[in-house]
């Protein structure tokens, strides 16, 4: 809020003033909590907090390139121990790439936030007020936590942009040649990036849950519909890809007051139907991201409409393909079309409707949305994709063409046996084909290697075409954040070892094995009575995935925050919901102080809140960014095979004793805490690695009896089921008799036996790694 | 999957997976119990040593593979364990875990307990040979596994309908004598409390006191339940509180306890008095089930649950109240409480106890239907009645609610042995700042620039 206040005069027994006037720049209301330590933290505020973490989790590199490229005195090879001619080194070198990459990320979500703001600002106005209802008293977790602003209006978000940019700005710069040096240091700003990141997911999902009257944390946010399967056939069809939603929603309003509602389909892929279906649930949503490219050339859609975010390049040329106008909406992805946004929509709609121009961009979201609305009413009934999927005649025709070389196996990034399928085809068998489909990402390149001028990807997507129809399923719409309420109801169950934890199976959808991988991975969690809370593509392909008995997990789970909960947040900048539920827990539960607060709260999460990540198919810098906010609340990620490339793990040496000490908040005692939670950051190479990962991450240094011993049972359990036998990190994990599983109890006496392992006589410590947390009395060793 | 260690001559699996493993009907093989079957139960009973014969498993009419698909029968189960230092008051407890264990096995689904069972068993489990022979050998691992002090276990499954009526009465009297107990027991009848630090794993600085008249915060640890669990883990959170000296049996203060929770919050709480919602009361950690909030206006108490989703006269939801004692605080008037401790004979004993309470949800009104003393129940507002606290005010003076009595005096003072420490104290966060708005802002202006056009001075006349 900002004030001006105008006197024409005012008259006291000592002054005299005739037309002043008083400008306030910012009117703050000061909250109940005092600002703690760290308000607004700059790039090396929080360093030792980082560091307590790095000294635990070492990063691990795994370069993916040895060179750097960066500046014009290279390229350098670092390989071997050599330095690069500004002299960085390659453990330097990575962890600088890791910062560019989450730095991008981060602005990226700040950019998606700045511009999202414009549009509810100018739409709604700057007193708009936030309002997640009754039930979500914490309504911003991470910008109290971060910034020390309590958002009560639209306007105090611009505030809270403002500050996410200063400090991508910093980071940016870091980057550059003869910048920051040291890889821990580096590392130190990916976790400030990664915080910024959660502080802009937070303001732009807050924004337009607000705005836009999304679901407020409802358990019970309708089930829509998803899958190309869903469209009803003979409509016009408008597609909408991205993750900037306003002008998706402008769409659906404008269908709304034509009265069209039930005479257009609006569909979409990626975080922005996630959204759109927040606003309106008779949207339905195709597909992931991996969806894309498929579904633009089925020819089906009439109308794209593009906004930000992990859209093909490639798009404009691929609509043209099918003969679909083209409409970009954001200046961050312009695609080079005209900037028709002040010119009179008839002329625009002709000109796309009769052909004469591939595309526009209008950067105004109604105007955007009154464009592709009559566009698709127009065009639908007039419009012949001039290339679509192939039929089963064409494919066989085609295939007949491949010499068997490979190359499109080679250009796989999940090396699929692609060649020994269209090889099938040309001999008459598709079947081998269709099953890749499920494999194949999407991304094409098999096209562009194929020396014989095929494309294995349309042969593929052709091949699977016929059962597009069955492609229908249901996703719970995205709920946003969780309810405070709710989170007071599970820590009971927590400590009393009913819930085992948390698990987060968030990220994009780059993995082979496309949804049974992350819904069977969900299905296992969800059986096993944790806490299952999604977000964006995955939470889409959790909704695609089918169990033995065929039936859905949105179906078959409830959405509460609740042991056996399928909880989706929504979209990418959902995912702050997920970090803020860990916050919302050091607050509700031992009423720590948010404001300005970081370190603190981030030590109560690290060593109290037993959840973790999955990262199965993350893709993108964003997902760096995401996952980064996650690390500097100590809150372990595990990726999927791509996330190698990422280059960099932070491990935990459960070998090193020293690594795992911690303070005893009660005593000040230096006390072991076993090598819990592990990893801060791992690569898992299949599902079943990633699934016994997931119990051991969720143990935490305060675990009681009871829920040690259910994690150690989960543990245990799929340990068995997936590498046979006891784990060998055993030993470390069972702290006394009463942590024994009792399912398993004679084996696991006997292992422990053997393995030379004793009771440890110590009490569970109330652990910390801040010296200041230390309670009166105890001192710090 | 074939089960390995422990229970490797158990044709299926056995672990906590599948716990949240639903039997649906296509599914299910035969029900036992049920909403459409009249007769079922399960009991647990300590019994002498030597009266139990240790794993000894019998099954009373058909076992499951005599019992046709599809079939839903009547049902009863019946273990008896002995062992060192079990008592028969820690039957109750034991019996519980039958529904943790039942669901443990793959394919077996176990909902309820006591004479509300309804259990299904899966296709699949029964293909694969499962019986009531090895559920029973599965039960019987478990609950000796779990509980050290078990030394015997015997199992006997009925599932013939005749038997099964024969036994139900014997059991339902049983049920009721524990809870004639149970309901009887009063704090004076018992040498110990437990006290509970489950929680500090969340809330470092609070402790629940447990006595027979005051149930854990959280609802789910009775006295005897912490009895059990303070047997089975002697070094677990669930602990033994010699009570010492009673320094006020009105207001429920004991040495014992002051010693307790003062050593293990660590100093920031000194004295607790269990049955008072001012001056000294009982922490609350943030899972509590209930809280109180205190309505200055007419001196009352207002109680609201976690699943009420609307505001209260006060103009907070449940959320926001119970975020002002939240964290092992004291906080005069706002207090967290269990369902169960509501049914104490003292609950809030000292405050006045249900004399006090002027406001509740409708459903937890109706709830308490039965507990709230009849003459009060009327007098006791609801959001159906009033939505502010002029008109909660009115409300309780139209019904001559016992706390306008106190309304009218000039100094209000809590009805109890001991007001000296009853007075509110009112701390930060309390209702005073949260329901006055803008009672006491104060103004920073930072980087004040103030553009005058022009300013004049003019001298004053002498």
């Amino acid at each position: 809020m900002k004030l001006k206040v105008t006197i024409d005069e005012l008259i006291t027994d000592r002054l005299r003033a005739k037309g002043v006037e008083f400008n306030i720049g910012r009117v703050i209301e000061a909250w109940e909590e005092d600002p703690g330590p760290t308000p607004m933290p700059g790039i090396a505020t929080l360093r030792s907090w980082d560091r307590a973490l790095l000294t635990k989790y070492h990063p691990f590199y795994l370069p993916f390139c040895d060179l750097c490229c960066l500046c014009t005195m290279g390229k350098c090879d670092l390989s071997g121990g050599k330095r690069g001619a500004c002299g960085i080194g390659m453990a330097a070198q990575q962890s600088r790439i890791v910062l560019l990459a989450a730095t991008m990320g981060a602005a990226t979500h700040a950019g998606h936030l700045r511009h999202l703001l414009g549009d509810l600002v100018d739409r709604f106005g700057r007193d708009q007020t936030l309002d997640l209802g009754s039930s979500v008293l914490l309504e911003a977790p991470h910008a109290r936590l971060v910034t020390g602003i309590k958002p009560k209006t639209l306007g105090d978000l611009e505030e809270i942009a403002a500050y996410c940019e200063e400090e991508i700005t910093q980071l940016l710069s870091c980057c550059h040649t003869g910048q920051e040096g040291d890889p821990l240091d580096l590392e130190s700003k990916v976790l400030h990036a990664g915080m910024i990141d959660h502080v802009a997911l937070e303001g732009s999902d807050l924004a337009q849950i607000s705005a836009y009257s999304f679901p407020k944390g409802d358990a019970e946010a309708p089930l829509v519909e998803c899958g190309p399967g869903c469209l009803a056939p003979g409509k016009p069809v408008i597609l909408v890809i991205g993750h900037n939603v306003p002008p998706a929603i402008a769409i659906a309003d404008e269908m709304h007051e034509r009265g069209l509602d039930d005479k257009i389909e609006v569909c979409g892929i990626c975080c922005t139907a996630l959204d759109l279906t927040r606003y309106n649930a008779r949207a339905k949503i195709i597909g992931a991201l991996s969806q894309q490219l498929r579904f633009i050339r089925s020819g089906v859609a009439d109308v794209i409409v593009v906004d930000e975010q992990c859209i093909r390049n490639d798009v404009l040329q691929e609509a043209m393909k099918t003969g679909a106008p083209l409409i970009v909406t954001n200046a961050k992805n312009l695609q080079g079309l005209p900037d028709r946004t002040k010119d009179d929509p008839d002329g625009i709609v002709r000109a796309l409707a009769e052909g004469k121009e591939p595309g526009a961009a209008i950067l105004d979201p109604d105007k955007a949305g009154e464009v592709a609305v009559r566009v698709a009413m127009e065009i639908a009934p007039i419009r012949k994709a001039t290339a679509g999927l192939p039929d089963r005649a064409a494919i066989l025709e085609a295939a007949k063409a491949c010499t068997g070389c490979f190359s499109c196996m080679r250009a796989c990034p999940n090396d699929r046996e692609i060649t020994a399928a269209v090889t099938a085809a040309a001999e008459g068998d598709l079947a081998p084909l269709a099953a890749l489909y499920d494999a194949c990402i999407g991304c094409d390149r098999c096209g562009g290697a194929c020396p014989a001028g095929l494309d294995p990807h349309d042969l593929i997507a052709g091949a699977y075409r016929s059962l597009f129809p069955a492609e229908r399923y249901h996703i719970r719409a995205g709920r946003g954040p969780i309810q405070d309420t709710e989170i007071r109801a599970v820590g009971g169950p927590i400590v009393m070892g009913e819930i085992p934890g948390v698990v987060a199976t968030i990220g994009c959808s780059n993995y082979p094995g496309s949804w049974n991988d992350v819904g069977s991975m969900a299905e296992e969690f969800l059986k096993r009575r944790y806490i299952v809370v999604t977000s964006g593509c995955t939470a889409i392909s959790i909704g695609m995935y089918r169990n033995e008995q065929g039936e859905g997990l949105y179906d078959l789970y409830p959405g509460r925050f609740d042991a056996g909960g399928l909880v989706n947040v929504g979209s990418c900048v959902s995912n702050a919901h997920i970090s803020g539920a860990a916050i919302k827990i050091a607050n509700i539960f031992a009423k720590r102080k948010l404001n300005s607060n970081y370190e603190e709260i981030a030590d109560y999460v690290h060593h109290r809140v037993g959840a973790v990540g999955i990262a199965w198919g993350a893709m993108s810098q964003k997902a760096a960014a995401i996952a980064a906010g996650f690390w500097r609340l100590g809150i372990p990620v595990i990726a999927g095979p791509h996330g190698a490339k990422y280059r960099r793990m932070l491990l935990g040496r459960r070998d090193r004793e020293e690594d795992w000490f911690v303070l005893d908040a009660r005593s000040g005692e230096r006390v072991y805490a076993g090598p819990v939670p592990e990893h801060l950051f791992t690569v898992a190479e299949t599902r079943e690695e990633a699934m016994v990962l997931v119990p051991k991450l969720c143990m935490r240094p305060n675990d009681t009896v009871k829920g040690r011993s259910i994690k150690l049972n989960h543990y245990l359990d799929l340990h068995r089921r997936y590498f046979g036998g006891m784990p060998e990190d055993l030993p470390l994990l069972v702290r006394t008799k009463s942590d024994i599983p009792i399912t398993m109890k004679d084996e696991v006496v006997r292992f422990l036996a053997a393995a030379g392992w004793k009771e440890s006589d110590r009490p569970i410590p109330d652990p910390t790694l801040l010296p200041r947390i230390v309670k009166r009395g105890g001192k710090p060793a | 999957m074939k089960a390995e260690g422990m229970f490797s001559d158990i044709p299926v699996d056995v672990g906590v997976v599948y716990e949240g493993e639903r039997v649906r009907k296509e599914q299910m093989h035969a029900e036992f119990g049920g909403p459409h079957v009249a007769d079922k139960y399960e009991i647990l009973e300590v019994r002498p040593p030597g009266e139990v014969k240790d794993g000894e498993i019998t099954v009373i009419g058909p076992d499951i593979p005599g019992i046709p698909e599809g079939s839903s029968l009547p049902f009863g189960t019946e273990i008896t364990v002995s062992g060192e230092g079990l008592e028969p008051d820690m039957a109750a407890v034991m019996e519980r875990r039958i529904h943790d264990f039942s669901n443990w096995i793959e394919g077996y689904m176990h909902l309820n307990q006591r004479d509300a069972i309804w259990l299904r068993v899966d296709k699949r489990s029964v293909k694969k040979g499962l019986t009531f022979k090895h559920i029973g050998t599965v039960l019987a691992r478990l609950l000796k596994s779990a509980i050290p002090l078990i030394g015997a276990v015997e199992v006997t499954f009925i599932t013939d309908p005749a038997e099964v009526s024969r036994r139900i009465g014997r059991a339902r009297i049983v049920f009721e004598e524990r809870d004639a107990r149970t309901r009887g027991m009063t704090d004076e009848d018992v040498g110990v409390f437990f006290g509970c630090t489950l929680c500090q794993s969340f809330a470092p600085s609070h402790v629940c006191v447990i006595t027979p008249q005051r149930y854990a915060n959280c609802g789910a640890i009775s006295w005897i339940d912490g009895q059990a669990a303070s047997r089975v883990d002697p070094k677990g959170p669930i602990f033994e509180i010699g009570k010492g000296e009673c320094i006020d049996a009105g207001t429920g203060e004991y040495t014992g306890v002051n010693a307790v929770v003062k050593e293990k919050s660590l100093g920031n709480v000194e004295r607790v008095q269990l049955y008072s919602a001012f001056g000294y009361p009982h922490t609350s950690c943030g899972c509590f089930e209930c809280t109180t909030f205190f309505v200055p206006e007419c001196d009352g108490l207002g109680i609201v649950h976690r699943d009420y989703k609307g505001a209260t006269p006060a103009g907070l939801s449940f959320g926001a109240i119970a975020d002002s004692t939240a964290g092992g605080r004291q906080v005069d008037g706002f207090h967290g409480l269990s369902f169960e401790y509501m049914r104490s004979p003292r609950f809030l004993a000292a405050s006045g106890g249900w004399r006090r309470i002027v406001w509740l949800p409708s459903d937890l009104k109706e709830r308490m239907k039965g507990i709230i003393p009849p003459e009060l129940f009327d007098a006791i507002a609801t959001e159906k009645d009033v939505e502010t606290v002029g008109g909660l005010v009115e409300f309780l003076r139209a019904h001559r609610h016992p706390v306008v009595e106190r309304m009218k005096a000039p100094e209000p003072v809590a009805a109890v042995e001991n007001p000296g420490t009853e007075a509110p104290r009112h701390p930060a966060g309390s209702q005073n700042t949260l329901t006055i708005p803008g009672g006491s802002v104060s103004l920073t202006l930072k980087n004040v620039k103030i553009h005058a056009e022009r300013m004049i001075i003019r001298k004053k006349p002498e």
